[in-house]
């Protein structure tokens, strides 16, 4: 092995891994920037490692950290303002920054493939599958017979079950899934040496993300193509990456196989970020999620030596004067990180305050604050309607929170407006607060009333108004909601913002000039401005990172300690879902299909939906669970299938039984409720053993 | 597709009717006594009453917005105030000549405008980029009619090439009638070229951007198999829109070149009906003008939607 | 600590880009040149006595003097000094072309604002009413009009400006569609705000880049508009300066070759249109960089 270990950015020559076999790709001491108005701003500082033949290397990072641009500059795509400025990128020993267009041409075609993050917008829409596919074998130099037949035969090989079907449909006929394996059937054709995945199933369902997943750890087995996976959720790395780069503002921080970095981290930034997920199973009643100080820096801001010193719990002086060397941890040679205090790490404290929350569900004593009766809501369009909700019955008790999960067209954004009466349900349900029934739409519902609902929204760019002071934006809050005026609204607002910890200064500015988590306490401090009762969460951290995440989650649970407040919590992350929630939902296809308590909930035993749905969940702690897999596609809302909706793709349906009656919601323990033909005890005894 | 089609036929009609409406009203916002406008302050009380009953404009308004209403979808505009003459004996005619012209204006920019377009966008803010789109905004934002009066004296004065004098006499062979339309047709041209162009170049430049020419250029492709199988297929559609409208535009605007160029056409057609108060062919001219419009927008749409694979081949889903 | 600085420094860089974006406009060559061109007829318009050597009614002087050192841009058939009367005449064009510009842009907003916001039969009807008009070629209505309703400064105005207002409803109509299902409009929705508060002061605030976009381009036809109606004879009669009325009293002497009573006010209406064009353009560069 020839790897040379410098104290400082040197380059290094990497022939051939740690785990010996042949580099397929390797990337030296990359410096990409992009020209800005002039400006050029550094978005790679010199970024280098190496992936064999056959290997899989994820590179983990958040917002601006730069692996994107990583990824896309291993096949030598920039956008137009932008330009490597130093570095090697060689696959399979040729090197890409001194090939001309032509090369680079026969490069994209016979050696190097990727797949993108979003394949509804990757494919043509004008095109027809079949000829898209088809494009990418005659450019290999088969004739249009030969090319046909072997698309055939790549789509069979992504597991798509009809494939002359697909070839004849156009990409929108097609759901996201299905998309994601036409792409990477695409990318598959030339045989390639590099396959790149950029977040490859970022904005897909859980139960189909998992599948994608499954398909691409099947057909690494099948090709030896060095993969490239970038990802932001550390659950998808861990599971099908050998090895993992942690990058932070456009430094590789840490590198090692995925395993030990994820149990054992040995950086600041790593350790932060680890701790501020929600890990174990961890319950928002142990403790508060770590975070970690100050913010992500943006992209191409200038940096001091060590990129994370403004952040780190372990910084001094050194750190700002010079560069952090590159630390080789262990004996294998295959993990470094970069910090002057590698062996300090593993001491960092866990600086988390322990927290007093009772978990308080719907008793006798503790009447429910809000009550959802028959609740269903069915659009109409033209010729059919579209049952969004069906016969939804909930409530929620003084200071609960209530998780809601599911995928898409499970209803679970229908059921957040039609609590807050921004879609009237149908005839015949009522929401109720503290037991008076309210009107179905917002409008004529009483001021009080609307004070005691709020709603947090997934996108805080699109949440806030772009034109509005963040002033004033909460000062119209607080004057509609509340009946304060004038100088005591101003006031009311400098309170607010203090208990976000919103300094005066955010005040004056506008959204634009705010991060996504600055923006999102905003958007909590608009919804508390008259101390609502019931505040629907919707999404509120998917849109955020992961560190940003943690913060968000302490802010909610501080709240609703303090303010008694009540949340019903929409999410897709399990994570997340298990932290925050005192009680879940889970919804499909507008039926509630279980509810219960958390820790009943994600024990067992569960809805087989719920039992495929926890399955899919990728673990950063590579605790293996057995993989349900899910036949067929999330039926669409406009067409549920008879008798129980989910019974299609039920891997425990009992045949004769389950296709004509809908299960009725029964309680199977104390609190915990679900919709399901076969009797509790049978599937206690099922779901003890692993399906497969 | 089908219901599409219906749908918009169906909205054409609506719009046709409101067109109607709207040019009956603004004939008769004034009340006024038309005899006595077209027969002058002079005239006998008697004839005036006897044209107002020839001409119909003596029945109560809504009768005559009722007729007015019919006749249009008839295609029927009545009769000229000042000769008599069925009013579509007059200006169809007109509209083919100014459909000539047109058609010869057409032809000369859109292959231009689209190719410039194309090139413009593919060299995004480079130099020849900003002076197409300079050069397209100048030329588009200059009247009609000053293009024309600079060409007839550049050209047709100066240089003798074309004629200042549009009509071409009858009998002239379709090669001789080109010498005669040339300048009136390039004046049009001009002005349409930079429309054209600009609305071309940024529906490209819209296109080069979008994610899927990112994957074909990722799978591969040369430069001119990116921009042949998938970036002009997507540019199209507003391209598409653009021509259509300026089908419309078009025959709108060509009175100040025909005006300039004595060409016998709807526009000059219009102008004399001014001048005369002519108000039914003035009306004729308008409508038929409009139905033109909405004709083309009707043929662009179905086009647009037929290459659109989601309506064609409605929610197959 | 150093984090709060950083985090200061970096929103306010942040600031400073928006507002190096503004500066740039001041940048482009093309909106430099439109500006300085506007203003010199600006200011034609505001003093033609100070600017003009001679008074453009004056025809003392010699018939068809070509462009010489004494007039500029010649003399026309009765001897009037050709470069006066351009300069006399921006005031006419000026005087009307902003104002229905304006008037059009004003009504256009409040039409699109409803149609895209309140949508249903609001939209359904307007949007026909709108087609109605946009098929409508604008120099023929305005003809129409004028016919009918006599020639008058008013008439002109009127037409243009009602003609403007279903272009303008058009696009604003298309940015209230993109801004209506944001969350924000949800949000204020449960805050109990009335359907004017959410379309004048939330959204409106929003679109407002493309209205000023259509109010430059909007100027560009006003300009073009009002000078091709006053070449076909609905503007001030001769022996007015304004320019239309100039290229049309003279362009039957084109063939004997006397181009510059013609050609000079030609090319006035011609750089005034496209100076606003040129405007019009990099606003909307600029509005469209952020």
């Amino acid at each position: 092995m020839t790897k040379q270990i410098a104290t400082s950015d040197a380059t290094t020559t990497i022939d051939t891994t740690p785990s010996g076999k042949p580099v397929a790709l390797s990337v030296e001491d990359l410096e990409v920037v992009y020209t800005v108005r002039g400006v050029d701003r550094v978005v790679l500082r010199g970024v280098s490692f190496a992936v064999a033949s056959g290997e899989a290397y994820g590179l983990v990072g958040e917002s601006g950290c730069g692996k994107s641009t990583t990824a896309y500059a291993a096949l030598r795509y920039l956008p137009m303002n932008g330009k490597i400025i130093g570095g090697h990128v060689r696959v399979g020993g040729r090197e890409l920054t001194t090939m001309t267009d032509d090369e680079l041409q026969q490069f994209r075609a016979h050696e190097a493939s990727m797949v993108y993050q979003d394949p509804s917008q990757a494919l043509n829409p004008t095109l027809r599958v079949g000829r898209q596919i088809i494009e990418s074998f005659t450019l290999l130099g088969h004739d249009k017979k030969e090319a046909a037949s072997l698309a055939i035969d790549a789509l069979k090989r992504v597991r798509i079950a009809d494939p002359s079907r697909v070839m004849d449909r156009y990409p929108f006929q097609l759901s996201g899934g299905m998309q994601q394996r036409v792409v990477i059937a695409m990318a598959l054709a030339c045989n390639p040496k590099l396959l790149v995945l950029d977040e490859p199933t970022t904005g897909l369902d859980a139960t189909v993300e998992a599948e994608v997943l499954d398909l691409v750890r099947m057909l690494r087995q099948e090709t030896d193509a060095a993969v490239l996976l970038i990802a932001h959720n550390l659950g998808i790395i861990r599971g099908l990456c050998d090895r993992v780069g942690v990058m932070y503002a456009g430094r590789i921080v840490e590198e090692g196989p995925s395993a030990q970095v994820f149990d054992d981290p040995r950086h600041p930034y790593t350790v932060g970020l680890l701790r501020s997920l929600p890990r174990h199973g961890v319950r928002k009643t142990e403790r508060a999620l770590a975070t970690i100080p100050g913010t992500l820096p943006l992209i191409g801001s200038d940096l001091p030596t060590c990129v994370y010193v403004d952040r780190c719990p372990l910084a001094t002086e050194l750190c700002r004067t010079e560069v952090p060397p590159i630390v080789p941890i262990g004996n294998n040679g295959d993990r470094f990180t970069r910090c002057h205090y590698p062996d300090q790490v593993v001491a960092i404290e866990e600086s988390v305050a322990s927290v007093n929350i009772s978990v308080l569900a719907p008793s006798a004593e503790n009447p429910g604050v809000l009550e959802l009766s028959h609740v269903s809501k069915t659009f109409k369009q033209r010729n059919h309607s579209i049952p969004a909700l069906v016969d939804v019955e909930l409530d929620l008790a003084l200071g609960e929170t209530l998780g809601i999960v599911g995928e898409s067209g499970s209803g679970k954004s229908t059921l957040a407006k039609a609590i807050l009466g921004i879609e009237a349900a149908d005839a015949g349900g009522s929401v109720s607060l503290d037991g008076r029934v309210m009107m179905g739409s917002t409008v004529g519902r009483s001021a009080n009333d609307k004070r005691s609902m709020q709603m947090i929204f997934q996108n805080p760019d699109s949440a806030l108004n772009r034109s509005w002071s963040v002033r004033r934006i909460l000062m119209r809050s607080v004057e509609k909601l509340t009946n304060i005026k004038g100088a005591a609204a101003n006031e009311r607002v400098e309170q607010l913002a203090e208990h976000l910890r919103l300094t005066p200064r955010h005040l004056d500015l506008k959204p634009r000039q705010l991060s996504g988590g600055l923006k999102q306490r905003v958007a909590i401090a608009r919804a508390f401005a008259g101390d609502p009762r019931i505040v629907v969460c919707d999404e509120p951290t998917s849109a955020l990172d992961v560190s940003v995440q943690a913060a968000i989650l302490n802010l909610l649970a501080d709240l609703q300690t303090e303010q008694k407040t009540s949340y019903v919590f929409i999410t897709h992350d399990m994570g997340v879902v298990r932290y925050l929630a005192d009680r879940i939902a889970v919804m499909y296809l507008g039926r509630i299909q279980e509810i219960g308590p958390t820790d009943d909930v994600f024990n067992g035993p569960n809805h087989p939906y719920t039992e495929a749905l926890l399955s899919a969940i990728p673990s950063v702690d590579g605790e293996a669970v057995s993989r349900i897999r899910l036949e067929g596609e999330i039926p669409s809302p406009a067409n549920p299938p008879s008798g129980c909706v989910f019974h299609p793709r039920c891997p425990r349906v009992i045949p004769g039984v389950c296709e004509l009656t809908e299960p009725p919601l029964l309680e199977v323990a104390p609190g915990h409720s679900m919709r399901c033909h076969i009797p509790i005890e049978e599937l206690i005894e099922l779901q003890r053993k692993p399906t497969k | 597709m089908k219901r599409f089609i219906l749908k918009r036929v169906a909205s054409m009609v609506v719009t046709l009717w409101l067109l109607s409406t709207i040019v009956f009203m603004v004939v008769n916002v004034l009340p006024g006594n038309v005899a006595r406008k077209v027969l002058g302050g002079q005239a006998l009380e008697e004839d005036v009453v006897r044209l107002n009953a020839r001409l119909g404009t003596d029945r109560p308004l809504l009768t005559q917005y009722w007729v007015s209403i019919k006749r249009v979808f008839t295609l029927n505009f009545g009769d000229s105030y000042k000769s008599q003459v069925p009013v579509s004996d007059i200006i169809f005619p007109a509209l083919g000549r100014s459909a000539k012209l047109a058609l010869l204006a057409f032809v000369i920019t859109v292959p231009l405008s689209i190719a410039a377009g194309i090139y413009a966008a593919r060299r995004q803010d480079k130099p020849i980029d900003r002076v197409i789109v300079t050069t397209g905004l100048s030329t588009s934002a200059i009247p009609e009619f000053v293009t024309a009066t600079v060409l007839l004296v550049v050209f047709a004065v100066k240089l003798d090439i074309g004629k200042a004098y549009a009509n071409p006499p009858k009998g002239t062979s379709l090669l001789g009638e080109l010498e005669y339309l040339l300048l009136p047709a390039l004046a049009m041209s001009i002005a349409y070229f930079g429309y054209i162009a600009r609305m071309t170049r940024a529906g490209v430049i819209g296109a080069l951007h979008a994610d899927f020419t990112r994957t074909a250029v990722m799978k591969g492709l040369s430069e001119r198999q990116v921009m042949r199988r998938h970036v002009l297929r997507n540019a199209l559609a507003p391209t598409i829109v653009v021509i259509s409208t300026s089908v419309g535009y078009l025959i709108g605007g060509i009175i100040g070149v025909e005006t300039v160029f004595n060409y016998a056409g709807l526009g000059k057609t219009m102008l004399t009906a001014v001048n005369s108060s002519d108000i039914p062919v003035l009306q004729g001219a308008v409508l038929l003008v409009g139905i033109v419009y909405m004709v083309s927008t009707l043929l662009a749409d179905l086009l647009i939607a037929y290459l659109n694979p989601r309506i064609r081949l409605e929610r197959a889903q | 600590m150093s984090t709060a600085q950083t985090t200061t420094s970096v929103l306010s860089e942040r600031k400073q880009a928006r507002r190096e974006q503004w500066r740039l406009i001041f940048r482009r060559p093309s909106f430099i040149v439109g500006v300085v061109i506007v203003l010199v007829w600006v200011a034609c318009a505001l003093f033609p006595d100070l600017i003009a050597p001679h008074h453009p009614l004056n025809y003392r002087t010699g018939k068809h003097l070509s462009p010489g050192w004494g007039h500029i841009f010649g003399t026309d058939s009765t001897g009037r000094d050709v470069l006066s009367r351009v300069i006399a005449g921006a005031r006419d064009v000026l005087k009307i072309a902003p104002i229905a510009a304006v008037l059009g842009v004003f009504f256009g907003v409040i039409l699109g604002l409803m149609q895209g916001y309140l949508g249903g039969w609001v939209d359904l009807i307007a949007s026909r009413i709108v087609e109605a008009f946009l098929s409508l070629p604008v120099v023929f209505v305005a003809l129409l009009s004028i016919t009918t309703l006599g020639r008058s400064n008013l008439v002109v105005i009127g037409v243009v400006a009602t003609l403007f207002t279903p272009i303008v409803a058009r696009t604003v109509r298309a940015a209230v569609l993109a801004e209506r299902d944001l969350d924000y409009v949800t949000s204020a929705k449960l805050r109990g705000e009335s359907k004017a508060f959410i379309m004048f002061r939330e959204i409106l605030p929003n679109v407002s880049g493309p209205i000023v976009v259509e109010l430059t381009v909007r100027m560009g036809y006003a300009v073009f508009t009002v000078a091709t109606l006053s070449f076909l004879g609905a503007g001030p009669p001769p022996p007015s300066p304004d320019w239309g009325t100039q290229v049309s009293d003279t362009y039957n002497n084109l063939i004997a070759d006397f181009w510059w009573p013609t050609f000079f006010p030609a090319m006035a209406i011609a750089s005034l249109v496209i100076a606003v064009s040129l405007i019009a353009d990099s606003v909307q560069s600029v509005m469209e960089g952020s």
